[in-house]
This record gives structure tokens, sequence and C-alpha cells, in this order.
């Protein structure tokens, strides 16, 4: 085990430095000058002469080579500093600190909420297969699949604003400052970003478990006089998690760096919202630092999903 | 004969020539150039099917008060509370000379002189100056500072602080960029008199020099910062005199201010501090204000302005004039576009209410001339109406677009033309509204562009582009400084090439007018000449949808004649409301 764990590390150094590499570069070669950004905030257009570029990249140290650049970015991430934001010199850890909570928290209940809707209309749906309510779950799920959450988040909005007078906070309340002001603001992301999360959980679910059903050793159990809900329980849904864990962990891994799309529906000041933010500004610090920490949560989540196999079946073992 | 104005700033005694008093009543409707003066409509919410805002005409500018008691709201404030604001909070930097956010910045500081919010904005008042007088034809400013007045650190303003601003706005050392110094290019010098005066001398004078001390980045910032910080100040919130101090700064977040207890004026502020929240999405500002999680916001989403206007029992909204505009630039050094029959074409064949119908799901768009409503000398709205090129009706336009195209060698119109535009809704639908006016009426193809629109600032200063879809404004919305920059063949930011030696001498009689009527007369000449010979094609000057609850009191929002993302210090908040 801590072999394979060794070589997973090894394996994710060249990945996590390729990531690095490609946004650094994807950050300059996108076509415009984000330096005109400076001066055109508050006065319309004003468009920067060649001399006042010049001094303000100097200034930003961005007329130095790009591998002088992109190495004194790295060196700063390595010693534990994730640098400044380019324009406004605020610490980049800081902010994502205090925005990283709410983006977890948010993707954590969406998946808590993916299992508790998706995994046993999943496995409801298989052990009924082809009934009335199979049907109706599967087009519950095609109906969720296809609906994309930045706009159920918005239908979601609109239906509160105008009915209740009332939307989720857009200012950040921590868990452990005001538990339900803070519930106010994560759950309608949390839930639309569920919802459609349920319904590949319950997919998912579905198929593997009918997969389970007709194996061998369920025939077995059954013929031994094993209880239904013990052939369910210990045998069907344990060997069917296995392709779920798989796919809620991967749709962890990208929820944790901050549903962009979710959180801007809600306004949520979450990192999706701090890298869209960053975008907007042509922050490239900010965007270069949040796109390697997403790079390294999607290593980590599927570090621990390769070895979540293990526990969940048992006849996979890591060691030769 | 020039118009009798009600009164002048701080006169001295009048002991002056004709000439002088001539000037100051000039100068006082430069004091109301940047408002509506007499003319806004006043009272509620503008209706939104109702035609725009604002009518203009000739300026009868009140006088510019001075004193105590200018800055009072009406009704009966009470003190206490935080205002909550709704809107985009972030910045790339602090700095407010150098294009730091100044819609939150300058509550922490003081102009010179600034625009009264308790009278809409209408008229200009004493700020940091107590008083002014204007020097033998308006060729000097001399402000008398006002006394006691110290700076959030402990600092005591003084005279040097003045100088120590204008000096860097005017000639900024190495490294510093100074959007605000071509709008300053005929002063001379600034200097101080004694501890607490300071001279501005002209080298001609500019009856709209008052109007360029009073947009919100005109700030003073105090010496001793600028060269604790060598005169750069991105970097940090540097103290002010302004009412509010600051508290807290959470990136992308929000700001929170706090009320400033040794306010140079003791009554001001009523609140205990601000809250700017960063909203920047439009629709969230106005659902924010509609669920009371924010008190007011300055530009909302046009839904949720309407939704806003169906509640007055919490809510309130306004439609201001603004002054930024979106244009389709067009470049003037090359064939076809170089020919000014084929750009009055353009001008007159591509409807510009078709243009602003079509972007009303995104903005506002106002059908303005090239002075902008809310300025004294716009063109009204109803003379607009009948005027070619403006006119909804465009049978008689579109006939004498044919012509011009004809007698230029394009009677059967143009094709391979690029029309560059930002991505997103001006490129999704500006563009194409553009596109499509262009193809039918004159038969001039175009290809369509998208870029992302950062990248629109480069090419325009490089001339890449042949058409192109932007948005431009000016924080002042007096013709000169505007036409000086964007149409003067010699402007800095004229960047399509724009040569018009009628126009540009025209422009240099305006800047120096001192005669209200004379001046008018000038400024609708000038506008004549544009429309004849375009620079660019002009969509149109946008609204800006303010919305607040009504709780909030003492800005009068309702009665502004212009949107100014500005200072709020006498704001209060009515608990009962």
């Amino acid at each position: 085990m801590s072999k394979y764990l060794l070589n997973r590390l090894l394996i994710a150094i060249p990945t996590v430095i390729g990531v690095t590499i490609l946004i650094f570069l994807a950050m300059r070669v996108i076509p415009g000058d984000p330096l005109q950004l400076i001066v055109s905030e508050s006065d319309g257009i004003y468009v920067l002469s060649e001399d006042e570029l010049q001094a303000l990249r100097a200034s930003l140290g961005l007329d130095k080579p790009l591998y002088i650049q992109y190495l004194n970015w790295i060196g700063q991430v390595i010693s534990g500093d994730m640098g400044s934001s380019f324009w406004n010199k605020e610490p980049i850890s800081g902010m994502i600190l205090r925005r990283g909570p709410i983006s977890a928290q948010i993707a954590i209940m969406a998946v808590l909420l993916s299992w508790l809707i998706g995994v046993p209309i999943g496995m409801l749906s298989a052990m009924w297969r082809n009934s009335m309510m199979d049907h109706l779950s599967r087009v519950g799920i095609t109906v969720f699949i296809a609906v994309p959450s930045y706009w159920l988040g918005l239908l979601i909005i609109l239906f509160t604003v105008l009915v209740f007078t009332w939307r989720p906070p857009i200012t950040i309340i921590q868990l452990w400052e005001d538990p339900l002001g803070n519930l106010s603001m994560t759950v309608l992301p949390a839930l639309a970003l569920g919802l459609g999360l349920s319904a590949a959980t319950a997919r998912m679910a579905r198929s593997a478990a009918l997969e389970v059903l007709y194996e061998d050793y369920i025939r077995t159990a059954r013929a031994k006089g094993l209880r239904e809900s013990l052939v369910v329980w210990r045998h069907v849904f344990k060997n069917a998690m296995l392709p779920v864990v798989t796919t809620t962990g991967l749709a962890l891994g990208g929820l944790l760096g901050g549903a962009v799309s979710v959180e801007t529906a809600f306004a949520v000041p979450g990192l999706g919202k701090l890298l869209v933010q960053g975008m907007t500004e042509r922050d490239w610090m900010m965007i270069q630092n949040l796109v390697l920490l997403y790079g390294l949560i999607y290593v980590f989540i599927n570090l621990i999903v390769d070895l979540s196999y293990a526990f969940l079946d048992p006849r996979i073992r890591y060691e030769s | 004969m020039a118009r009798k104005l009600n009164s002048a700033p701080n006169v001295d005694n009048g002991a002056r020539d004709v000439g002088r008093r001539s000037f100051l009543k000039l100068m006082a409707a430069g004091a109301a150039a940047s408002a509506l003066a007499a003319c806004a409509p006043a009272g509620g919410a503008v209706d939104q099917g109702a035609a725009p805002a604002a009518p203009t005409a000739v300026p009868t500018p009140e006088a510019v008060a001075t004193g105590a008691g200018m800055m009072r709201p009406g009704g009966n404030p009470k003190r206490g509370g935080i205002l909550r604001t709704a809107f985009g909070v972030t910045m790339s930097h602090f700095d407010a000379h150098q294009g730091g956010g100044t819609h939150v910045l300058s509550h922490m500081y003081n102009n010179l002189v600034r625009n009264n919010l308790v009278d809409g904005l209408r008229t200009i008042i004493p700020d940091l100056a107590e008083s002014w007088d204007v020097g033998e034809g308006g060729l000097s400013y001399t402000f008398h500072l006002r006394e006691g007045v110290t700076y959030h650190d402990g600092e005591a303003f003084s005279a040097a602080d003045v100088v120590a601003t204008f000096n860097r706005i005017l000639d900024p050392p190495e490294g510093i960029v100074s959007p605000l110094k071509a709008n300053f290019t005929f002063v001379d010098s600034v200097e101080a008199v004694d501890d607490m005066t300071v001279r501005f001398n002209l080298n001609s004078p500019r009856p709209f020099f008052l109007n360029l001390l009073t947009p919100t980045n005109a700030l003073i910032y105090s010496e001793k910062s600028l060269e604790e910080n060598n005169y750069d100040m991105r970097e940090v919130v540097a103290p002010g005199t302004g009412a509010f101090r600051f508290v807290e700064h959470l990136p992308a977040e929000k700001w929170v201010l706090e009320r400033n207890p040794d306010y140079w004026d003791p009554e001001l502020p009523y609140i205990d501090g601000i809250e700017l929240l960063h909203v920047p999405a439009w629709s969230d500002r106005g659902t924010a204000v509609l669920t009371d999680q924010a008190d007011m916001s300055w530009n909302v989403a046009k839904e949720t302005w309407d939704e806003g206007m169906n509640r007055p029992d919490s809510v309130q909204v306004n439609k201001l004039a603004n002054f930024g505009a979106y244009w389709v630039f067009i470049n003037n050094r090359e064939a076809p576009f170089d020919d000014p029959r084929v750009r009055k074409a353009i001008h007159l064949a591509v409807s510009k209410q078709n243009l602003a119908a079509a972007f009303g799901t995104q903005e506002l768009i106002n059908v303005t001339r090239w002075v902008p409503q809310g300025d004294p000398y716009a063109t009204t709205p109803e003379a607009l109406s009948t005027m070619p090129g403006y006119r909804a009706d465009k049978d008689e336009d579109i006939a004498t677009a044919h012509q011009l195209m004809a007698d230029a060698g394009y009677g059967d119109g143009i094709s391979g033309v690029e029309l560059l535009a930002a991505a997103g809704p001006q490129g999704e639908l500006l563009a194409p509204a553009f596109q499509d006016m262009l193809k039918r009426q004159l038969n001039i193809e175009t290809d369509i562009r998208i870029v992302e629109r950062a990248l629109l600032g480069s090419e325009q200063s490089t001339g890449n582009y042949q058409l192109m879809v932007h948005t431009r404004g000016h924080a002042v919305s007096d013709i000169s400084p505007r036409g000086n920059l964007w149409w003067h063949a010699d402007g800095s930011q004229n960047f399509g090439a724009y040569s018009n030696a009628e126009f540009d001498a025209l422009l240099a009689e305006i800047d120096v007018e001192l005669d209200v009527d004379t001046r008018q007369g000038q400024i609708g000449e000038a506008q004549n000449l544009l429309d004849e010979n375009p620079p660019e094609y002009l969509v149109g000057y946008t609204f800006h949808l303010p919305m607040w609850n009504n709780r909030v009191n003492g800005l009068a929002l309702d009665q502004r004649a212009f949107a100014e993302w500005g200072r709020m210090e006498t704001v209060w908040i009515d608990p009962d409301a």
C-alpha cells in the first residue's frame, strides 16, 4: 500500500508541473493587454501610451523573461507562499482560506445530497426494474442530468426573490460564526448542484446495482436463504458503490475548487466566484494559483478515490 | 446679449471690469455644466416608457452657494445605522488619480469643489476650498482653503497638499500614469500663495474649469502620503480628509468604512458607516436591494429595476443620464471610411432607436447627440426627434444616405469590411444589429470579428480596425475636454485619425468663450459639423438605473441630474420607513 501511495505521489508531481506550465503560458498567450484595465476602471477607456505601458510592466515585474517570471512564481509556491494578487497585492492564500470553506461546504453538501437522493433512487430502480417507479425515476434522472445547474440556480433565485422577497446572503458567513446564516447561504447552491449530481449518481447506482444483481454470488446468497434486505445491503449495495464512489469522488474534486457557474448564479463568494473575478480583472497571479489549487485538489481526490477501492472491494489490493 | 445669470461664486464685489463679470457668469454656467441645471424633471421615478429623462435647454444655473448649510438634506435627518451598497467594488489598485475605483475611494476624501448632493448635483459647491476668486480674464483661480481640516492620520490639511496633488496630475513622475493630465493642459502652474491659499494659473480661460475639479477622481491627497509612497498610491489606501474612514477591505467581498468623528463638517455624516458590498452582476445588485440585503445600488439590471417599480412600498428607482456611451468607432485613415460622405451615410441610415431596442435587455441607451443628456448644452430630445440621423422615421435619411454613397462612388455598396466587437453582449447584440442595418440600408457587407474586451483598447490605439463597437466615456459632460481628447486632430485619444479643421477652430473658440449664449451657439454649430462630417457613429449615451430602499434619505436620488457613483455623506437612514 505504501509503495503504491508513493508511486501515485511521484506520478502526481509531473502532473502538477504540467498544470503550472500550461496555466502560466495560457495567461500570457491569450490576446489583450491586462494593463489597459488598470486605468480604465472608473472613467471609461483610457489607452496607455507605449511609455506608460513599459513603465507599468516594469513596476509589476512583467518586463522580465518568461522563465524568470515562471520560476519566481514556482519559488513562491514551493516556499508555501501563494503570492499576492497581481494588482492589489492582497495575499492570495488569505482569500483562499476565507472562501475555501464556503466552496468546500457547498461541494460536500451537494455530494451528500446526491448520495441521499441518488443512491436510494438508483438502488430502488434497479431492484424494481421496469416498474412504474423505475420509469419515473429514469425520466427524472434524464431531466436533471440535462438541466444545467446554473440554469436551475437562476430559477431558484427568481422564485425566492419574486415569491418570498428573499435571496441567499451575498456576503460570507462562516459556519462557525453563524450556522443558520451560513446554511441560508449554502443550502440553495448545494441543492442546485446536488440535484444534477443526484441524477448522475442515481444512474450510476442503478446500472451498477443491476450488474451486481445478476452476479452468481447474489444468486448464491438468495439460494442459501439470506433475507433480501441483507442481500441488498451486504452484497448488492457494497459492490455497486464502487463506480458511484469514483464518479462522485471526481465530482467532489471539481466542486471543492468552487462551482464557478453556480457560485456566480447565486452570487456566493466562494473560490469559483473568486476565479471569475480574477479572470475579469486579468489577475494572472490569482488565476494561476487558483488553477494550481484545483489541480492539486483533483490529484488528491483521485488518490483518495483509488485508495478507497481497497476498502470497498476486498479483492483489490495494492501490494504485489 | 449675454444671458443674465442668477449669481456667481464668491464674486469679489464686482469691482472689476465687464469682461470679468462676463466670465464669472459663464463660470457659473460652467458650474452647472456637470448637471442639468433647472431643466431636469424633479420628483419621482421616470417612467420607463417615457421620453428620455433630463430634457435640456440653455442653462440658468443657480448661484454657487458658499458658507455653512449647503449640504443639509431635507426632512429630519436621523443619526445612526450602516448603509449597505451593492455594486462592484474591486479595483486593481487604490490610486484614484491612476484609475483606482473612486466609487469606493471617494468616500474617504474631499475635492476642492464638488457637486452638491442635496440638490441633485445641480450646483458646484465648496469642499476643501471654502471659497474662491477668479482672476482677471479667468486666467487664475485662487482657492481659499478650509481651516481646521485634518487627515485621518491626524495630519493637518494645507495648500501644500493641493499643490502636491495637482503637480502629480499635471507632471506625473516616471512610472505614474495620469489620465487626468489631458483635462488640465491649459493649467500652467499650481502654487501655494500661503498655507491656506492655493492658486491655479491658466494659460487661457476655461469656463468649465470648476467642473474639471468635481469628478470623484479629482480628490486631494496629502503631500505627506504622496512623499511617503514615492508618489505612487496604488498599494495603499492613503488617509484622506473625507467623511468616512477606512476600516477593512475584504478583496472581492466588501469594504467597510466608519464615520469620521473629526470630519470638518460637524453635522455630517449622519450614519455610522458604509458597507460597500461587492456585487458585480447587475441582476444580483437588483435582487440584493429588493430583498433588503443592500440599501441601494447605483445601477441595477433592467428586469430588477422593473420589479422595483412595482414595489413602491419598499424601494424606489430612477433613470439617470450617464456620460458614458456606446459607439461604433470608424477608422478614418483608409478608404472607404476616409470619405466623410460614407461616414455621414452611416450616421443617417443606421437607426439609433433600433440599436437601443436591440440592446435594451442589457443596458438602456438614450438617443443622444454628441453632447450627452445631463449637460446644459445638450440638444433637447424634442429637437432631436426631428433631426436627420436621430429621428425615428428613416425614409428621408436613407434616401439622403443613398445619394451620399453614390456621390462617394459606392452606390453599389461596399463589401469586405471588418466590424470588430467585444465578446459578450456588444458582440452578440449590438454588432449584429449594426451589421444588419448596414447591409439592408446601404449594402455595406461586414464580417464581425469578436475579440476579448481588453483587446479592443490596444486594437484601437494601433488603428487595427475598420469599424469597432466599443464604449467610451468622460467624467465631465462639457464638449471642450471631450472634443479636445476625441475629435481634435491632435487629440490624444483621436484613435480614428479624424481631422476636421473647421471643427478644430471652432473648438478652440468654445474652449475659451465666456458668453453663455455665444457658447451655446458655438456648441450647436460644432455638433452640426460633427453631424455633417462624423468622426464615428454614436449609438447613444446610456442610462443608469439606481434603486434604493425607502429607508435611504438625503441623497436626492430621485432628483439627480445625472449619474455619479460618488460620495454619500449626507445620507441618513430612517429606520421607521
